[in-house]
């Protein structure tokens, strides 16, 4: 096989649809006679719910029905959890509350769902919505996780004796032991609060019953639409085989559109069965920041113990991860949390104490980054502080304690989000952050150039942060690949695409295979008719697990395609050669036959398949790795801060990224822009705040600020290539990566800026404000 | 959300106490109010149309006063819920005798804001619920002068023009203008919540009370 896609810097075949409004998003589905759906969220954080009136909404004309809770029956359950309990994990403490489709009894969250209306236009739904009375008694909110925690504090969930829905410590060697020894110890508070995930094309679903076959198509704007259609048919009590669910072009997915069966998911496609008639539900921005899962709330109390020149003895923390008002995901996040926690570096000694918190507010699921964002602040942070302590640089605190390249696998001892051993497959960590140092010219700006700019008075800073992030995980993809009469290659996989690219980097793969162009390897993706075994897109594993499904499935193929040429050729398999199209004699060119001749001979019209053969050049692989691999890399960035109105500038930004094996370097660097450009939002623009009754106070894109282009610099970005050894292509994810190491860039290079001003940035978000509020309440020390 | 100013009005207390505890003179003191009904010895129902910024509907609320001293002072417990959202708060309300014939009146409170009011018109809120209870003191300041002039002259009370609700949004708009074009400026110093109506208003105004 040779080389000449995979790797290759490819322009997306994909993007003319998509830049030309080609594209089908769920939004663009139109089926006639479709009625719209509008849900009513509460407007209050926690309340018994008295009773719901819709008398007037139901007698509204073009309102076709209106459901509250009381009216679905036994259909009203509790909604799957979405990963598997941590029962298997020793000492776990785990209370599962999935959400309802709509709430009952009382409302847990502002903008959960208690009624859905069912109308001729969404105009009139939603008219619909202002006409339902609900009595709501308004009880007593926990917002904040502390208070959540305290005696006496109101419950989210009242059959629980408190808030707390779930609690594990993870242990590696002896922290207290390693503490004693310590020559330094530093101990902090840090915060970490949400965000939205903010992708630009809101969730949407479209459900059709066809009543005649008894069959029910969804397009769903989820990136794991197997699951959902598993789901929905064991909730709707139909066949698999009766649910097709379709996840066209999805226009950003982050996280919240994994799968959620929330209120929407679940009731667009019964009442669409219940009615027999089409119905679609699109998301407004509005609704948006309150019917949408979101992330990152945790309070960290931590402590790192070093020796005199700099390395780490231990890390310890305790910390509360706020889960929202349910938790169908789990422990994901937290565990994620843990995981990255001692990074990229050599830590003998780790103690963390993690808690679970319900609090009445949106539930959290992973948003890109998922919980790894924390970990790599948490660590990054408490090393930049003993750094200063000690009198060391970044660099040289990092580079000491980076785990030894020869050290992999390396087994960091603790349990991961699969409840399996935290194993780091491969990595070289000292590379990407001195070609970081080198790029962003690291010695040169801190020797010369600052110096310089100080003296014109200007705070002009720098920052070089480390990070890994834990990929590609389990438990498996597939892919069938089929070669077509007429030459072309179809491939199908599980796993949907929100722009990722998969179209290009996973034809690149098989055209090397098969010896075709990329451009006649037709993709399908989240289609479940087309595919249905796999998982979705998620931690980062696209480019890993569904890419080498694809690459097995395609060397299957490759196979049969030799088989049969041999036979047809009359040549030995080992002098044949896949190019253009063709399989040829090596060395007698004009001796070939097209792959679409090929075809055509595997699947005869007439005469019979040999027994023990299959007709067609087709295969079907799966991947399904041990455990995740795991990618890292190390950013830079040289940031200006104006002292009087706390805005910054970001005059340089550098991001070195290790993802293993790159199918398509341009597509990387798309999603590391992407990532960096979420991670500014999460740095100092992105915060959602909420107020001590659980009421979201910047619910618009006029208050919550998602950083534009003017924010965002030029991405300069680094390759270094260190393969994972688990997987034949060598590949680790990289779509989250450029996200996760982005706050704790942020706070170094901004405490570098402000270094006359002495201050300790230990949240995130931070903001103008307040950055405003932390340096004046220090008195400038210069 | 806490709420707290002082307003002068000229005229002895007993009439201002008056003033407040009549739901007619109240329900004409702020435009946008549809009703407001006495529904028991210190009950009154209301409703009004609230507008802050983009987000505008209808409100209906309740309102009870308790510890009342007459006329000295009074607590305020208000609830209010409508389209945009909800309001729920108590607030003390205190007038004293100048002995000029003016009364001081001196309001405090605590204010819960939920739903769209709270999500979107959160950076309104603050100036335009100060606006609307100064203009809404200020009618009644008004209406204040109308009575005890009538009854000076021994003439028949006139009755007093309460802004329209237009140029009570007018008024509004500018008030928030001019929060945001000076920063230093001391401000007109806002009154507030009178008694139960003010508070209604207040509530209303600020949350909302009203509807219906």
């Amino acid at each position: 096989m040779t080389k000449k896609y995979l790797g290759q810097r490819m322009t997306r075949t994909e993007d003319p649809r998509l830049l030309t409004g080609q594209a089908l998003f769920v939004d663009d589905v139109e089926i006639p006679g479709m009625l719209y759906a509008a849900f009513l969220r509460s407007d209050y954080a926690h309340a018994l719910i008295r009773s719901i009136d819709v008398s007037a909404a139901q007698n509204r004309p073009g309102v076709v029905a209106v459901y509250t809770a009381q009216d679905l029956g036994d259909f009203w359950q509790h909604g799957p959890p979405l990963v598997p309990a941590p029962h298997s994990v020793e000492g776990v403490v785990f209370h599962s509350r999935t959400q309802v489709p709509l709430a009952k009894d009382k409302v847990r969250y502002v903008g959960e769902a208690v009624a859905v209306v069912f109308a001729e236009s969404r105009y009139i739904a939603e008219d619909a919505l202002e006409e339902i009375a609900v009595d709501y008694e308004p009880l007593e909110t926990v917002a904040d996780l502390e208070r959540a925690l305290e005696a006496g504090a109101p419950l989210v969930h009242d059959d629980l004796d408190s808030n707390m829905a779930s609690h594990l410590v993870q242990r590696k060697g002896d922290y207290a032991a390693a503490r004693e020894k310590a020559d330094l110890v530093i101990k902090r508070r840090i915060v970490i609060d949400r965000g939205a995930a903010g992708a630009m094309e809101n969730r949407g679903i479209v459900a059709h019953w066809d009543e005649k076959s008894q069959h029910l198509t969804m397009w769903d704007t989820t990136q794991a639409p197997i699951p959902v259609r598993n789901g929905l048919a064991k909730i709707l009590g139909l066949s698999e085989s009766q649910v097709r669910v379709i996840a066209p072009f999805v226009g950003g997915g982050f996280g919240p559109k994994i799968m959620m069966f929330l209120a929407e998911e679940v009731l667009v496609p019964w009442g669409a069965i219940q009615l027999n008639r089409p119905i679609k539900w699109i998301e407004d921005r509005r609704e948006n920041f309150f019917a949408t899962t979101q992330e990152r709330g945790q309070t960290h109390d931590a402590e790192i113990a070093l020796t005199r020149d700099g390395r780490i003895l231990g890390v310890s923390h305790e910390f509360l991860h706020d889960t929202g008002a349910y938790n169908p995901y789990g422990l994901t996040i937290p565990l994620n949390t843990q995981s990255h926690s001692m990074s990229a570096y050599d830590v003998a000694n780790y103690y963390s104490d993690m808690k679970v918190v319900f609090t009445n507010k949106m539930i959290t699921t992973p948003v890109r980054g998922a919980g790894r964002p924390q970990g790599i602040f948490l660590m990054e942070r408490l090393l930049d502080i003993a750094a200063k302590e000690l009198g060391k640089d970044p660099i040289e605190i990092r580079k000491r304690n980076y785990i030894p390249p020869d050290a992999f696998p390396y087994n960091h001892e603790i349990i991961d989000q699969a409840f399996a051993p935290l194993v780091f497959d491969s990595g070289n960590y000292r590379p990407a952050l001195e070609k970081a140092a080198a790029m962003i010219g690291y010695e040169k700006f801190v020797k010369e150039e600052q110096p310089r700019l100080r003296a014109e008075g200007q705070h002009v800073g720098i920052g070089i942060v480390s990070f890994v992030e834990t990929t590609g995980v389990g438990p498996y993809e597939g892919s069938r690949v089929t070669v077509e009469a007429s030459g072309k290659i179809s491939v199908a996989t599980g796993v949907g695409t929100q722009g990722q690219g998969h179209f290009t980097s996973f034809a690149q793969i098989v055209a090397d295979q098969l010896g075709v162009s990329p451009r006649d390897v037709r993709l399908v993706t989240g289609d479940t008719s087309e595919f249905h075994w796999g998982t979705g897109t998620f931690a980062s594993r696209g480019s890993v697990v569904a890419a080498n499904a694809i690459h097995a499935a395609a060397k299957s193929v490759r196979a049969k395609i030799l088989r049969l040429a041999s036979k047809a050729l009359e040549t030995p398999e080992e002098e044949l050669e896949l190019d253009d199209g063709q399989v040829r004699v090596a060395d007698i060119p004009r001796q070939s036959i097209s792959l679409g001749e090929l075809a055509v001979l595997a699947n005869p019209l007439r005469g019979a398949v040999e027994p023990g053969t299959e007709p067609g050049l087709e295969a079907t692989a799966y991947y399904g790795p041990q455990y995740g691999a795991t990618a890292s890399g190390s950013h830079a960035m040289i940031i200006k801060v104006d002292p009087e109105t706390m805005m910054v500038e970001i005059k340089r930004y550098v991001a070195v990224e290790d993802c293993g094996t790159m199918l398509n370097p341009l597509i990387v660097e798309g999603q590391v822009h992407g990532g960096v450009a979420l991670g500014i939002g999460n740095s100092y623009y992105e915060q959602l705040i909420y107020d001590d009754n659980g009421q979201l106070l910047n619910a618009s894109l006029a208050d919550y600020l998602i950083p534009s282009a003017t924010e965002v610099p030029r991405v300069e970005v680094g390759h270094e290539e260190t393969r994972s050894p688990l997987n034949e292509l060598g590949s680790k994810g990289a779509g989250e990566a450029g996200a996760i190491p982005v706050p704790a860039l942020f706070a170094q290079a901004l405490e570098d800026a402000l270094a006359d001003y002495n201050v300790e940035i230990l949240e995130a978000p931070m903001s103008p404000n307040k950055l405003f509020e932390l340096l004046h309440g220090k008195e400038k020390e210069q | 959300m806490k709420i707290e100013g002082e307003y002068v009005f000229n005229g002895p207390r007993e009439e201002v106490w008056k003033l407040v505890r009549d739901p007619e003179v109240l329900a004409t003191a702020l435009p946008g109010t549809q009703s407001l009904e006495q529904v028991g010895e210190n009950e009154y129902e209301g409703a009004m149309n609230v507008r802050i910024g983009p987000v505008a509907g209808a409100f209906s609320g309740r309102i009870v006063v308790s510890n009342e001293v007459a006329p000295e002072s009074c607590t305020l417990s208000v609830e209010g819920r409508g389209k945009p959202g909800f309001a729920k708060g108590t607030g003390d309300v205190h007038l004293l005798d100048q002995g000029d014939g003016t009364t001081l009146m001196k309001y405090e409170g605590e204010m819960q804001i939920g739903g769209r009011l709270a999500s979107v018109g959160q950076r309104l809120i603050d100036t335009a619920s100060k606006s609307m209870i100064r203009q809404g003191l200020d009618a009644l300041n008004e209406a204040l002068e109308a009575r005890v002039s009538a009854k000076a002259t021994g003439q028949e009370e006139i009755e007093y023009e309460a802004p329209s609700e237009a140029e009570f949004a007018a008024a509004v708009a500018r008030d928030m203008a001019g929060e945001m074009l000076s920063s230093a400026r001391a401000r007109i110093i806002l009154i507030v919540l009178a008694i139960a109506i003010v508070i209604v208003i207040a509530a209303v105004v600020l949350t909302n009370s009203g509807g219906g």
